[in-house]
């Protein structure tokens, strides 16, 4: 299974010091997000699947915790809310 | 194997002309933590339209309305007196905007058939402003 985040132009964000606010606009909804979210929605710019998301991550930032269950627990909230499609 | 050295300092690598300004220090990517901080990551607020589609779905529309209870509805769904041949008795409750919501999407308003359900749908169909169940017809077809 593939993920892959919404278009840059459907997703309006603003920083809101420790969480990123998102406004999704083709559902009209606003999300308020933690990191790792706004880190792994821009990993997902392009579709991957879940070990690579993990691979890219690794890539470029020091993870503290490098598991893909936990990972896997981000992508389904993800799913969930509609922030970002499988295919 | 290991042999500690104890006379061997490694301290030749520390700077000691402070140029470097923490370059070296291996803390030059962010740190990530993919493992939620207690609750999940993501808080979803919806917008205001959204809440009312629920509202939307309970709201009433009476066949026919309250100043012509007991009239009959011909199948285009014109208000014809009761009795009238061809024509339907009315439904004997108000249907949900929800019901009327499935019946537009082509099923059957409930305890209807086909005749009854073609009647009150073409009459809900014409419903006027200022009449009962129009507001509530009309919310129905607003996009989400």
């Amino acid at each position: 299974m593939r993920y892959r985040a919404p278009a840059t132009d459907a997703l309006i964000a603003t920083d809101l010091d420790t969480l990123t606010a998102l406004f999704h606009r083709p559902s009209g909804i606003t999300h308020l997000v933690a990191s790792p979210v706004p880190e792994i929605l821009a990993a997902l710019a392009e579709p991957m699947t879940r070990d690579q998301l993990l691979a890219a991550l690794a890539r470029d930032y020091d993870l503290t915790d490098p598991d893909p269950r936990a990972l896997a627990q981000r992508l389904d909230e993800l799913v969930a809310s509609g922030l970002v499609a499988t295919s | 194997m290991t042999d500690p050295n104890p006379s061997d300092d490694p301290r030749i690598e520390t700077p000691t002309d402070g140029d470097a300004d923490g370059a070296g220090v291996p803390t030059r990517r962010r740190l990530l933590q993919l493992g939620a901080i207690g609750a999940g990551a993501v808080v979803s607020i919806r917008p205001a339209l959204a809440q009312s589609v629920g509202s939307v779905l309970v709201c009433n529309i009476p066949v026919p309305d309250l100043g012509h209870a007991g009239s009959f509805i011909d199948a285009n769904g014109a208000l014809v007196p009761a009795g009238t041949k061809g024509a339907v008795a009315p439904p004997g409750r108000p249907f949900k905007g929800e019901e009327v919501k499935r019946a537009m999407a082509g099923y059957r308003l409930p305890g209807t058939n086909y005749e009854s359900n073609r009647a009150y749908m073409n009459y809900i169909r014409r419903l006027q402003r200022g009449q009962g169940g129009f507001t509530c017809f009309a919310s129905l077809q607003m996009p989400r």
